[in-house]
């Protein structure tokens, strides 16, 4: 199997290409860097401008995947080949390239506009997760993975409703892949009390309950993991929440060797297996110091 | 003391009945995360006016003038005095019992199961009801404002509920708008959406503006004559018009609830209710006098005042109906603040019945995405929402003043027993002037109880029935201190840290 990446040409990104190798470490996958090219006019006779784009458009795409390849060859250990490919859509090129390939992921970078360390879903990366048919992995910006680095934990996005439960075997599985343990996460901002408030301590009622049941979610899901065979050392669940994203995120700690992966809305309307982020998952990716695998529902990883 | 751990022996009925539930708190905030002890006295009082107006002003005089004529302003001052003893009250016993879920919550707490089963069937009515009752109320303003904006409303037998009312109203199918209106809340509530505290202050200034405009334009139609043969109601009717307006005054016991919130509760919190208390019952009694001023004490009894009364007197008043939309407006847009939080209110109170294990534990079930109670919030809305289509408002508003004044008497009485049995509790707050005031808040309620008719004892009997049949068949076998192991299955969400916090 193999993943691909996303290059985006003279922005330095070796973001996504580092997440990349080390996802490929982790699951003995290889790597396949793509840039994607403006596409020329498919006129019947091209003219001279034409050609010229053309030529131009080959000269640039040679270049970047140069670049990619540069940037591959920082991990010697992982399989890889950079090739660039003319399109008219950065997103859609990616997509068919990514099925001609069967890869398994599509591993994408921060862009340059966001701040240092956390993700930003670029305008690409948006189309990409609304229509992708696999999982798409995103790098925070200015990611680094050194040459032996592995996905040591997966840390799983989980709230106890059906969606969570199909993502959890997918998430034992690129956990059982790459030998890496298991923490499930459930995260939630605390809903805002009512005003007035007529029933004193009504919201915290509501609260409290909530996180009995997502720690028996929690529980009822590690016994079921315990049941395929992960070790109960290898296993843990958190419940972190706040008044903002920000604070339930500052109640977790992270490694380097983290993956956080989300599932996709389960309510797209437009096609049901593809990824497509809900509203929780996209704060959750946008707050998220670590590296995310979204993943699209009821599909095998 | 700690909270003991459970009976195993199987007790009798009249020890179960009796029993109370430990009080044992459980922060739920982390380090730093606590209530903030931020809220000034003035933001409090404000408030107590935001939680207080709108809840029955809109509707109450076509009740209240008919029962008690001109002398409908004593009504006010005794629905008011009764409001701000029981408050008073109210607080005491919040700052003693720091739990979640109101007077249900402290009658478990300080009486027991039965009296907190009663108290239950009370509050559903204080909630419930009352949230029907203001849907009901906003139906009437909604066609008002359709009418006047667009020319058209709905037909009368889809505005008007199907049993007959007592001002002589020809009966329709159902109260389609109220039901709407219901169910929009529940939509929200079920969404997770809440009011935050800026848009409550934008409600509350809608609120007083247009009652302000209602005064100003009222009194520029003053009539003495109006005022003529003040006492002609006598006594009684002075009373039965206390228990209808009683209602508008419900809300102030949320500052009450506050207490945690203030960092002096034992300054803060009377200036608090009473300041709250005087503007409210000033804006009421001005909307009140302006009414009497502008219209004959006969005029309120007419069909003109049964749905949106005020809007009604301000166009004939000024002869054009501008003032009256914008007043129609003003009422629309409040009053669907007022349901929605009224009907979040109950949802809350079942919660916490639920926990208790009185009503099936699916009260308690919260959806994991979106942090709502969902089937309680269904099944609380659409029980709401039928009462809202079926009732006219006449019986519902005596209703929820029974259910509120039974409340309120069980608190101020349980101010006193709380006292007596548990001298040595930590009291953030506590009455001034006690025992005065706890009593004189029974008397008061009790004086109010009494000039209530007959038809609306009859339906709190037969409601009350109702409620403690369900526990007899069924609560009784599943409430939660039958079988629990551990303090922590009954812990209650604390905001404030507190060392020995468990008594019993």
């Amino acid at each position: 199997m193999s993943l691909l990446v996303g290059f985006s040409p003279h922005k330095d990104d070796h973001c996504a290409i580092d997440l990349a190798c080390q996802l490929a470490r982790s699951g003995g996958d290889d790597v396949t860097a793509v840039t994607v090219v403006p596409q020329g006019w498919p006129t019947p006779v091209a003219g001279a401008t034409d050609r010229e784009f053309e030529r131009w458009a080959a000269e640039e795409g040679g270049a970047c995947a140069e670049e990619a390849r540069a940037l591959l060859a920082r991990h010697p250990d992982v399989a890889s080949s950079s090739v660039w490919r003319a399109g008219r859509s950065v997103p859609q090129t990616l997509l068919t390239e990514s099925t001609r390939l069967a890869a398994r992921a599509v591993v994408i970078g921060s862009g340059p506009s966001g701040p240092h360390g956390a993700i930003t879903i670029t305008s690409k990366g948006e189309r990409l997760l609304h229509s992708s048919p696999v999982a798409v992995a995103l790098a925070p910006r200015g990611y680094r993975a050194g040459t032996d680095a592995r996905i040591t934990r997966a840390d799983v996005a989980f709230r106890g409703d059906d969606a969570s439960w199909s993502l959890l075997d997918r998430a034992a599985a690129v956990a059982r892949e790459a030998g890496a343990s298991l923490r499930l996460l459930t995260l939630a901002v605390r809903n805002r009390p009512m005003y007035p408030a007529l029933v004193p301590g009504g919201e915290d009622m509501v609260f409290q309950r909530w996180v009995e049941q997502a720690e028996a979610a929690q529980a009822e899901a590690i016994d079921h993991l315990g049941s395929i065979g992960f070790a109960p050392e290898e296993l843990e669940g958190v419940v972190a929440t706040g008044r903002r994203w920000d604070e339930a995120f500052d109640q977790l700690e992270w490694t380097s060797g983290d993956l956080l992966v989300v599932g996709s809305s389960s309510s797209s309307i437009e096609r049901l297996s593809h990824v497509f982020l809900g509203s929780s998952a996209s704060k959750v990716v946008r707050h998220s110091p670590v590296p995310v695998l979204v993943v699209p529902p009821g599909r095998a990883g | 003391m700690t909270a003991q751990t459970t009976p195993r022996r199987p007790i009798s009925f009249r020890e179960q009945f009796l029993r109370r539930k430990p009080v044992v708190l459980k922060p739920v905030h982390r380090e730093g995360e606590e209530l903030a002890r931020n809220l000034s006295t003035f933001q409090l009082m404000m408030f107590g006016v935001g939680a207080t107006v709108g809840t029955g002003i809109f509707f109450v005089l076509g009740e209240a003038v008919p029962k008690a004529g001109p002398a409908v302003l004593i009504s006010f001052v005794v629905a008011a005095i009764a409001a701000g003893l029981s408050a008073l009250c109210y607080a005491e016993l919040a700052s003693a019992i720091p739990v979640s879920g109101s007077t249900y919550s402290y009658a478990y707490h300080a009486f027991g199961e039965g009296a907190a089963v009663f108290i239950s069937g009370c509050v559903i009515l204080e909630y419930g009801v009352s949230t029907s009752a203001v849907a009901v109320g906003w139906s009437g303003y909604f066609n008002e404002l359709t009418h006047s904006l667009i020319g058209w409303q709905l037909p009368h037998a889809l505005s008007v509920s199907p049993i007959p009312d007592l001002s002589g109203t020809e009966p329709g199918l159902i109260n389609l708008p109220a039901v709407v209106l219901v169910l929009l809340c529940m939509v929200l509530l079920l969404r997770g959406a809440t009011e935050s505290a800026t848009v409550n202050a934008i409600m509350v200034l809608i609120k007083l503006g247009v009652l302000v405009l209602f005064a100003v334009i009222g009194f520029s139609a003053f009539k003495a004559d109006h005022f003529a043969n003040f006492f002609g109601s006598g006594f009684a009717g002075v009373s039965a018009a206390a228990g209808t307006i009683f209602f508008s005054f419900i809300g102030l016991d949320a500052v009450a609830t506050a207490g945690e919130e203030v960092k002096n509760p034992q300054k803060a919190l009377p200036r608090a209710i009473i300041g709250a208390l005087i503007i409210v019952s000033t804006i009421y009694l001005a909307v009140a006098a302006a009414g009497l001023a502008a219209k004959p004490p006969a005029y309120f009894a007419g069909p003109e005042m049964g749905e949106a009364g005020l809007a009604h007197i301000l166009k004939e008043v000024t002869g054009n109906s501008f003032w009256s939309t914008v007043l129609a407006a003003g009422a629309v847009i409040s009053i669907f603040s007022v349901t929605l939080v009224t009907l979040y209110g109950q949802t809350r109170i079942f919660f916490a019945i639920g926990r208790d294990g009185l009503v099936p534990r699916r009260f308690t079930h919260v959806h994991p995405r979106r942090m709502t109670p969902t089937f309680n919030t269904t099944v609380v809305a659409i029980a709401i929402a039928v009462v809202a289509g079926l009732v006219p408002a006449d019986y519902l508003w005596d209703t929820v003043s029974i259910g509120t004044l039974m409340a309120f008497s069980v608190v101020a009485i349980g101010v006193i027993v709380m006292r007596r049995t548990h001298a040595d509790l930590e009291r953030p707050f506590k009455v001034p002037g006690y025992p005065v005031v706890p009593i004189l808040t029974v008397l008061v309620c009790a004086y109010i109880l009494y000039g209530l008719a007959p038809v609306t004892w009859i339906i709190f009997g037969v409601w009350t029935a109702i409620v403690l049949g369900f526990y007899l068949l069924w609560g009784r076998h599943h409430a939660t201190l039958n079988t629990y192991t551990s303090d922590d299955e009954i812990a209650e969400p604390s905001g404030r840290r507190r060392e020995d916090e468990a008594t019993r």
